[in-house]
C-alpha cells in the first residue's frame, strides 16, 4: 500500500475541489482499501466522503431517490424499497455479507471493480490495471468470467448485484462535478471494455455520484432477483437475472429483465422482454437471454445458465406460463 | 457418556487465547515473505536497492543474501530442503525471501519494490495430462494383490463377477485453509530459541529446528498452546518458520512473520488431486468377488508425497480377490502434503461411488450391498478387526434416518423446484496407539495440571485431558487445567492420524494413577501427615484412611508441600493379531435445483462406532466439522493450477469456496460408545478424520438417486449438473 494523504470534508464542494487525479473518494471503503491493500489501486489522496451530506431514501412521485453514501443493508430493508422495489431489496440481500452490506455504500456499490482474478493480482498482466499488458483470463482461470460484451482485452464480470437490478428499473445516476451536476443512465453509465477496459464508466475524473434514482414504475412490485452461484450465500454470481413483469388479466404486458454475473457490465436483455410482450413462452423468451455470448474454455456453461436463470426469475415472479 | 464443555472455549471466545501471532515481545520486527511469480526456473537475480531503502527496512533475505539454514535431516511431508539456499524455483509461489521491518506494512510495501528476475522454463503443470505417463510412486509397493487360491490375476477374478462394473473417479487439488493463517514468533535469549508457532506438534519444530539451525534441542523451546485449525497443513514446518528464527538471530531482536491469505495457499501444503479407475466385480446377490482400484496421485516436483489413494479398497469391503496399484504424476506445484484423511477421503470417494453404481446395476438397495459386504476381517490379511459394529450402524442410521423412503428410481422424488435424493455411505478411518508421556501435578491449591507436548487444533483435545484427569482423580472437571503445546512437557503425540486422543489419553490415565500413588506416598510417609503409617485410598480428590479423609490439597497445604507430581508413559500398542479401524455409515439428501442445478445438501445424519467417547460434545463437532469438510470437498473445493503457469488461479478465500453456514444443515451423529479394549484401557481410537471418509461419496450418491446424473469429477458443482 503506497502512503497516500488523507482528507475528510462536511461538503459536497469541498470534497469536489480535493477531487482530480490520482485521488479516491472513500464511503465504505469495502473495495478501494482491499484493492490498496493489495497495491491494484494506490491514490495519492484518500477524501472520505462519509460526512457529506449524501443521505436519504426517498419515494417521490417521480420514483425512489436514494442518497449516495446510504448502506446496502439500510435500503434493503427500507420499507418503500422492500414492498415497491424487491428486486432491488433481494439483490442487496443476497451481495456480500452481513459485514460488508453495513459498510459499502450504494454509490460504492456501483463503482465496485470486478473481482477477476488477474486484475487483482499484480503479479499477473491485465489490460484493465495496465493497459496492454495482455489478459491471461482469456486462456487461463475464467470460470468465473463473462460470457457477454467481452472483448479480446477483457473478459472481466462486473460484480454488482444491484446494478443489475437497477439497470433493469432504468435507473440514473447522478453525478456532481466542479463543473456542475449531470444525470445518466446507469445503462449508459457503464463501457463495454472493447479496447479500453480500464476505462469502465462515463464518470469524468473528480466527479462524484451523489444520487441513484429509480423511476417509478408501478408493476416492479411484481420482481424478484434470483441469483445462482456454488454456494448458498457469501459469494459473487455465476448468473443472476432481475426481472420485473406487468401482468395484467393474466397476460405478461410488459417486461423488464436484466442479467449479472455474464456481463462485462449489467446486462439488459431488450430482446428477451420484446419477445414477453409479444406473448412469447418463457421457455422462448429466456432462450434469447444469452444471445451474442463468446463462452471462454471454462465458463461456457454460463451459456445454458444465464437462460435457466432468466426463466426461474420469470416463473418466481409470474408462475410457469 | 458426560458431556463437557470445551475448557478454553471461553478463552477463545473472548479473544484470551493467545496463538503464534498474537505475541509481542519487546522490539519485534515483522517480516513478510516474498514468493515466486514462475513455477520452474531459476532465479537470475532480485533487485533490492529500493526496497532495501524504504521506510523501516532492517533487513532483506533472498538466495543472493541468505540466512544460513542447514538441509532438512529427514522427510516430514514438507519441503525437502529449507528456503533461500539456492536460486532454484521449483513452484509458483515458493518463499523466494525475507524483508524484515520495523512495522508489517514497512514490510509488506517494501516487499513489492524487489524486482526478480527469472530463467523460466515451461512447467508442468496439469494433473490431466500427466495422467498417462503416470510413474510409479516414490515409496511403497507399486501394486498390491491379494488373491483367492487358484486365481492367478484380478482380472479373471473380475471376468468371474456375474455383474461388473468399471468407472473413473477424479478429485481436484484441494486445500485446507484454516481459520488461523500459519505465523511463527521468534525471539533468542543468549544462544537460546523461543519461538511461538502454529504448529500440530511442537516436538516437530523442535526436531526441524534442530536440523536446519545447527543447535541443539535443549535450546529450542516451542511453545504454542492454541491452534486455529491445523488438518494436517501444520504437520510440516514451511518456509516462514526457520527463516523467521535465523531472521531474529541475526537481527539480536524478536521477529514475527504471518502468512497472507495467498500465501496460504502456495507456501504451505495442499492435497493432491487423484484420479481412479475402479473395477468391481459380484455375484447376483451382490457378493464382491473382486475389486480392483488403479490409483494416482499428484505429487510435488518439491516432496515425496502422494496419497496412494486406492489403499482404502484394500479394507473396507470383503472380497476374496482385491487389486490395488499406486502411481504418480509429478508436477512443478506447491508441496502436497497430508490433509485431513489423507488418501482415505479422496479413496472413499471412488469407491462408495463404485459400490452405489453396482447397486444400480444390480438393482439392489445400496445399503443392502454394503451389508452384503461386510466383514469381520480385513480382508487384505484376514486379522480380525477388534471391535467392530458396522451392522448396528447401518441398522440405526437406517431407521432414524429414513431410509426406506428412499425411491430406488432416481429423479422421482422432487419438492417444488427441487430434485430430492438420499445417498449413503460408509464412514471408517483406521486406528493405532502409539507411545505418549504425560505429567500429572497435584498442586496445594487443590487444582491438577496436566501436561504433555499434544496439540489441540480446536478439537476438543486438552477437554479430553482434563476429563480424564478428573475423573481419574475424581474432581471437578474446572479444577483440572490441561498444558498443552510446550515443548518443555513430556513427549506426547503429534495432533495427526486421529491418534492424539488413542495414544495421549492411555497415558493421561497412567499418569493421574501415578499421581494419585505419589499422593498416597506422601501421605503416609510425611512425617507430619495425620495418615502416617496408615493404610489410605485415593479417591473423590481426597486421601482416606483411619476414620478420616482429606482432599489432596488441604492435605499439600497442611504438610507445606506445593505439589507433588509424576509422570507416566503409555507404550506403543502392543496387539498385533488384530486390526484396528472405527466403522460408521452416512445418511444424507440433496436437493437439486430443476432449472439451475445447484446442489444444496438438506439433512444429515452419521452414525459412529470409534470407540469410547471420551467427551460426546466435542467428539460431536469433531464428526460434524469432517462431514462439514467432506460436503466442501463433494460440492465446492477446486484449487485449479493454471495449465500454461503452474499459478494456482483461484488462490484466496473469495475465489476457493469452503462451506459457509448456510450451506450446512443440522448434522445429527449418533455413538455407539463400544469400547475398542484391546487397543487400550480407555477404548478410544479416535475421531479427527473419521467425519470426512465417505461424506463426499454419500453426497455424490444422494445426488444421483436426486438426479438420475453420476458425477464422477469432484467437485459436483452445478453446471455438471445442467
Amino acid at each position: 500500500m503506497r502512503a497516500f494523504d488523507f482528507a475528510a470534508p462536511r461538503g459536497i464542494a469541498g470534497a469536489l475541489r480535493l477531487a482530480g487525479d490520482g485521488s479516491a473518494f472513500l464511503a465504505g471503503g469495502t473495495t478501494l482499501v482491499d484493492l490498496m491493500k493489495l497495491n491494484v489501486l494506490a491514490p495519492e489522496h484518500v477524501i472520505d466522503i462519509n460526512r457529506l451530506p449524501l443521505r436519504g431514501i426517498r419515494l417521490g412521485p417521480d420514483g425512489l431517490h436514494i442518497g449516495a453514501l446510504e448502506r446496502m443493508d439500510d435500503i434493503a430493508r427500507h420499507g418503500a424499497v422492500a414492498a415497491q422495489y424487491p428486486l432491488i431489496s433481494q439483490a442487496l440481500l443476497l451481495s456480500a455479507s452481513p459485514q460488508i452490506r453495513n459498510m459499502a455504500s450504494i454509490g460504492g456499490n456501483l463503482m465496485q471493480r470486478t473481482r477477476c482474478g488477474y486484475f487483482r493480482d499484480m503479479a499477473t498482466s491485465c489490460n484493465k490495471r495496465s493497459p496492454g499488458s495482455g489478459c491471461p483470463a482469456q486462456t487461463g482461470d475464467n470460470r468465473g468470467h463473462a460470457v457477454l460484451g467481452t472483448s479480446a482485452s477483457c473478459a472481466a464480470t462486473h460484480a454488482s448485484d444491484v446494478a443489475v437490478a437497477l439497470v433493469a428499473l432504468d435507473a440514473s445516476v447522478r453525478l456532481r462535478g466542479r463543473d456542475g451536476e449531470r444525470s445518466v443512465r446507469l445503462a449508459d453509465f457503464y463501457l463495454l471494455p472493447g479496447d479500453t477496459p480500464h476505462v469502465e464508466n462515463r464518470l469524468r475524473p473528480g466527479e462524484l455520484i451523489t444520487e441513484v434514482i429509480v423511476p417509478r414504475l408501478q408493476w416492479a412490485r411484481h420482481s424478484t432477483y434470483v441469483k445462482v452461484r456454488d454456494r448458498q450465500s457469501y459469494e459473487f454470481a455465476l448468473a443472476s437475472a432481475a426481472v420485473a413483469v406487468d401482468l395484467r388479466g393474466g397476460k405478461v404486458r410488459d417486461a423488464r429483465v436484466a442479467v449479472g454475473g455474464v456481463g462485462t457490465v449489467p446486462w439488459r436483455l431488450p430482446a428477451v422482454e420484446a419477445a414477453l410482450r409479444a406473448g412469447q413462452s418463457f421457455e422462448r423468451a429466456s432462450a434469447l437471454a444469452a444471445e451474442g455470448a463468446r463462452p471462454l474454455a471454462g465458463n461456457s456453461f454460463k451459456v445454458e445458465l444465464v437462460q435457466r436463470t432468466v426463466l426461474r426469475a420469470l416463473m418466481e415472479v409470474a408462475g410457469s406460463r | 457418556m458426560r458431556s463437557v464443555d470445551r475448557e478454553d472455549g471461553p478463552l477463545k471466545v473472548t479473544g484470551a487465547a493467545v496463538y503464534a501471532a498474537d505475541h509481542h515481545p519487546d522490539r519485534l520486527a515483522y517480516g513478510y515473505l516474498l514468493t515466486s511469480t514462475i513455477a520452474r526456473g531459476s532465479i537470475l537475480g532480485m533487485d533490492t536497492g529500493q526496497a532495501a531503502k524504504a521506510p523501516g527496512v532492517l533487513a532483506l533475505y533472498t538466495p543472493f543474501n541468505p540466512v544460513k539454514l542447514y538441509p532438512y535431516a529427514k522427510e516430514e511431508n514438507a519441503e525437502l530442503t529449507p528456503p533461500l539456499q539456492n536460486t532454484d524455483v521449483r513452484y509458483y509461489g515458493q518463499a523466494i525471501g525475507l524483508v524484515v521491518a520495523e512495522t508489517f506494512e514497512q514490510a509488506r510495501d517494501a516487499a513489492a519494490l524487489v524486482i526478480t528476475r527469472y530463467s523460466a522454463q515451461q512447467p508442468r503443470a496439469s494433473f490431466t495430462d500427466g495422467l498417462p505417463s503416470a510413474a510409479p510412486p516414490p515409496s511403497g509397493t507399486p501394486v498390491v494383490d491379494v488373491l483367492a487360491p487358484g486365481v492367478t490375476s484380478i482380472d479373471q477374478a473380475l471376468a468371474a463377477g456375474d455383474v461388473t462394473l468399471t468407472a473413473t473417479y477424479s478429485t481436484p487439488v484441494e486445500t485446507h485453509v484454516a481459520m488461523e493463517p500459519h505465523a511463527t514468533t521468534a525471539f533468542w535469549t543468549a544462544d537460546q530459541l523461543t519461538i511461538y508457532t502454529a504448529t500440530q506438534g511442537v516436538r516437530l519444530v523442535v526436531d526441524r529446528l534442530t536440523e536446519t539451525l545447527g543447535i541443539e534441542a535443549a535450546k529450542i523451546h516451542v511453545i504454542n498452546p492454541y491452534v486455529g485449525g491445523g488438518f494436517g497443513n501444520k504437520w510440516g514446518m514451511w518456509a516462514h518458520t526457520p527463516l523467521t528464527a535465523a531472521a531474529a538471530r541475526a537481527l539480536g531482536r524478536p521477529v514475527k512473520t504471518v502468512l497472507t491469505r495467498e500465501q496460504v495457499f502456495s507456501v504451505v501444503g495442499h492435497r493432491p488431486p487423484s484420479s481412479q479407475t475402479v473395477s468391481l466385480g459380484a455375484a447376483p446377490d451382490g457378493t464382491l468377488v473382486a475389486v480392483k482400484n488403479d490409483g494416482v496421485s499428484g505429487k510435488s516436483a518439491s516432496n515425496n508425497f502422494y496419497e496412494p489413494v486406492a489403499n482404502l479398497s484394500l479394507v473396507l469391503y470383503g472380497s476374496a480377490n482385491l487389486h490395488v496399484s499406486r502411481k504418480v504424476v509429478t508436477l512443478d506445484v506447491p508441496v502436497t502434503t497430508i490433509m485431513r484423511a489423507p488418501q482415505e477421503s479422496n479413496g472413499s470417494f471412488a469407491l462408495e461411488s463404485a459400490l452405489d453404481e453396482l447397486a444400480d446395476k444390480l438393482g439392489m438397495d445400496p445399503l443392502d450391498l454394503r451389508r452384503k459386504n461386510d466383514t469381520p476381517i480385513r480382508p487384505s490379511d484376514k486379522l480380525p478387526w477388534s471391535s467392530k459394529h458396522l451392522q448396528e450402524c447401518y441398522t440405526m442410521g437406517a431407521e432414524r434416518f429414513g431410509w426406506s423412503r428412499r425411491s430406488s428410481k432416481p429423479g422421482t422424488v422432487t419438492d417444488g423446484d427441487w430434485l430430492v435424493g438420499l445417498g449413503m455411505a460408509t464412514a471408517t478411518y483406521g486406528a493405532s496407539r502409539g507411545q505418549a508421556s504425560i505429567k500429572v501435578r497435584l498442586r496445594d491449591d487443590g487444582r491438577a495440571i496436566v501436561s504433555g507436548t499434544a496439540a489441540d487444533l480446536g478439537t476438543g483435545q486438552s477437554t479430553v485431558f482434563a476429563v480424564l484427569t478428573a475423573d481419574g482423580l475424581g474432581i471437578p472437571v474446572g479444577r483440572v487445567v490441561p498444558q498443552l503445546g510446550d515443548s518443555a512437557t513430556p513427549p506426547a503425540a503429534n495432533a495427526g492420524g486421529s491418534g492424539s486422543t488413542s495414544t495421549n489419553g492411555p497415558a493421561v490415565q497412567l499418569a493421574t494413577d501415578a499421581a494419585k500413588a505419589a499422593m498416597v506416598t506422601l501421605a503416609t510417609e510425611h512425617d507430619k501427615s495425620p495418615f502416617k503409617g496408615q493404610e489410605v485410598t485415593f479417591s473423590n480428590g481426597e486421601i482416606r484412611g483411619g476414620g478420616r479423609e482429606m482432599p489432596f490439597g488441604d492435605l499439600l497445604t497442611l504438610l507445606d508441600v506445593p505439589a507433588v507430581e509424576a509422570t507416566a508413559t503409555s507404550p506403543r500398542s502392543p496387539v498385533r493379531d488384530h486390526a484396528f479401524r472405527s466403522f460408521g455409515a452416512h445418511f444424507c439428501e440433496v436437493r437439486v435445483n430443476r432449472w439451475t442445478g445447484e446442489p444444496r445438501v438438506s439433512r444429515w445424519l452419521c452414525v459412529v462406532d470409534a470407540g469410547t467417547i471420551v467427551n460426546p460434545k466435542t467428539a460431536r463437532s469433531q464428526i460434524a466439522g469432517g462431514i462439514i469438510m467432506g460436503i466442501g470437498q463433494a460440492l465446492l473445493e477446486d484449487l485449479r493450477i493454471e495449465p500454461e503457469t503452474g499459478r494456482f488461479g483461484n488462490a484466496t478465500m473469495a475465489d476457493y469456496l469452503v462451506p459457509i453456514n448456510a450451506d450446512i444443515p443440522d448434522i445429527g451423529v449418533e455413538f455407539l460408545d463400544y469400547p475398542d479394549t484391546l487397543l487400550s484401557d480407555l477404548g478410544a481410537r479416535g475421531i479427527g478424520e473419521f467425519g470426512i471418509v465417505g461424506a463426499a461419496g454419500a453426497v455424490a450418491n444422494a445426488i444421483y438417486n436426486a438426479t438420475g446424473k453420476r458425477i464422477r469429477d469432484l467437485p459436483i458443482t452445478l453446471d455438471k449438473l445442467l
